[in-house]
């Protein structure tokens, strides 16, 4: 049976008492509230992010602050990576300075392709970690694989790609990222539906369990479709505030701030945490892998 | 069967046959030609483009060489290329209606809504300046447009590297390796 259910943690130092809620906020809002347990698979989330601003420089020192209590091994990114010129400074400014601290702990960032994106070059880019492709697959941990999909151009080929990578992966945990999200309460741009009635079926067949987005530029987690969680985060670099409209998808959105994602696979368990500009934590929780109706059967 | 293979059904269904890729128009076997030939003169003109490790190039300025001197060397080789070159008047008229009747049934409206919607270069509210001319550069300030699913399906297929985008209602064929060009189809969404 499929089990979704997501799960509000407690904040502990709540309970201090109405004496330290002031001081007791201010810590709680720059710790992370995540297990991290020794053989988890650890990753961050941004997207929109390129744009070489001081927004998108904060959110790369807070990504930095949190690998020091949180040690994630990789970032996923969902697209709009460089926005404007893609001249080799733009690569410089707008990714290698303001996640250098990361970088030069070893993080690899794996990028996806967003509607403000030179493909040609950040494809064969080295820190992009894309292997030249459009769209490729990664698996960082046993049990745990990532499908990156170009969702500005989702042609024939890359749909069988997708169905033969998902069809013959064994990994339990199965996250598909890509731009433009299947699924959003954004007034700007909204669900893509034209993209969901393609995508949806297969990632529902062969078990899907999240699909991250960006486009968007807040952070909305949705409540979960067909066993599916979702989460857009693409306000890494960009916002949109306000930008929220009010419909009965939205499980928790925060569209007054830049926000990034943290995120931890343990187990059946994906534990998560939003963090703002400001530190913040602005959404946090974790989620229940579904149990599958059938396994695959080959090795990959 | 498989989920793809029904997504694609459905998609296929809801749009009327002569809408499909029509393999045995003489028209669109001309133009699967005509995209041939210059995918081949890509090719030879990429091999002696500076060497770019296209996997994992650390240097982004190794990747602007390698693009740009592709660019030049196709520009110089299709030097008096003419607008229709690849898209001629019979193919035109055989893609005209092709995506007229891809986005005007079934999942037609999102379909249009994408195409052209915010993320098209002449929407409003992305509007960005693009000289729309054979062998131009797709300017880099520029949203490229999505490009629906259940239209791609229905075009003739193009070498991995060549790409259908619209550009307002213009269609255009461009080459993302040398981020080119190659053709336009005026008023392709009638």
């Amino acid at each position: 049976m499929w089990k979704s259910n997501v799960i509000a943690w407690k904040c502990h130092r709540i309970a201090l008492g109405p004496i330290f809620l002031g001081l007791t906020f201010v810590a709680y809002a720059q710790d992370t509230q995540l297990p991290n347990k020794k053989d988890s698979v650890k990753f961050a989330v941004i997207g929109d992010n390129g744009t070489g601003t001081k927004a998108e420089y904060e959110i790369g020192k807070r990504l930095a602050a949190s690998r020091e209590k949180f040690p994630f091994e990789f970032v996923v990114m969902m697209g709009d990576n460089l926005y404007g010129g893609e001249a080799p400074k733009d690569f410089v400014e707008k990714f290698e300075k303001p996640y250098k601290a990361v970088l030069d702990g070893g993080v690899k960032f794996y990028a996806s392709l967003g509607n403000h994106d030179d493909a040609s070059r950040q494809i064969s880019y080295e820190k992009f970690n894309m292997g030249g492709k459009h769209y490729y697959s990664f698996k960082p941990k046993n049990g745990v694989r990532f499908f990156s999909l170009d969702s500005n151009y989702m042609d024939k080929k890359q749909l069988d790609w997708l169905e033969g990578e998902l069809k013959t992966s064994l990994s339990d945990w199965k996250i598909v990222y890509f731009h433009h999200p299947i699924y959003s309460s954004g007034e700007k741009h909204g669900s893509n539906v034209e993209l969901r009635s393609t995508l949806e079926p297969l990632m529902v067949k062969y078990g899907v369990d999240v699909v991250l987005s960006g486009h968007e530029h807040f952070y909305e987690r949705i409540q979960p479709q067909k066993r599916i969680h979702y989460f857009i985060v693409g306000s890494s670099g960009k916002l949109r505030d306000g930008n929220i409209g009010k419909t009965a998808l939205t499980a928790k959105g925060f569209d007054r701030d830049n926000a990034f994602m943290l995120a931890e696979i343990t187990g059946d368990q994906m534990f998560f945490q939003v963090i703002s500009r400001t530190g913040q934590t602005v959404d946090w929780g974790s989620i229940r892998r579904a149990e599958k109706i059938s396994k695959s059967t080959d090795s990959k | 069967m498989s989920t793809t293979r029904v997504a694609l059904i459905a998609i296929l269904m809801a749009v009327p046959a002569n809408s499909q890729r029509r393999p045995d128009d003489p028209a669109v076997k001309d133009f699967n030609d005509r995209v041939q030939q210059y995918w081949d003169l890509h090719k030879k003109i990429e091999d002696k483009a500076p060497p770019v490790d296209k996997k994992k190039e650390p240097d982004p300025a190794a990747i602007v060489a390698h693009e740009q001197a592709l660019a030049n060397g196709i520009r110089a080789s299709r030097k008096n290329a003419a607008e229709g070159a690849i898209f001629t008047p019979a193919a035109a008229k055989s893609f005209v209606a092709m995506i007229h009747q891809a986005l005007s049934s079934g999942r037609g409206d999102a379909a249009r809504g994408l195409v052209l919607g915010e993320g098209n270069p002449k929407n409003p509210k992305s509007a960005a300046k693009i000289d729309l001319m054979v062998n131009s550069k797709y300017p880099p300030h520029a949203p490229v447009s999505t490009m629906p699913p259940s239209l791609l399906l229905n075009l003739p297929k193009l070498p991995e590297g060549l790409e259908y985008r619209f550009v307002g209602r213009n269609l255009i064929l461009y080459d993302s390796k040398a981020n080119l060009i190659v053709d336009i189809l005026r008023n392709a969404i009638r």
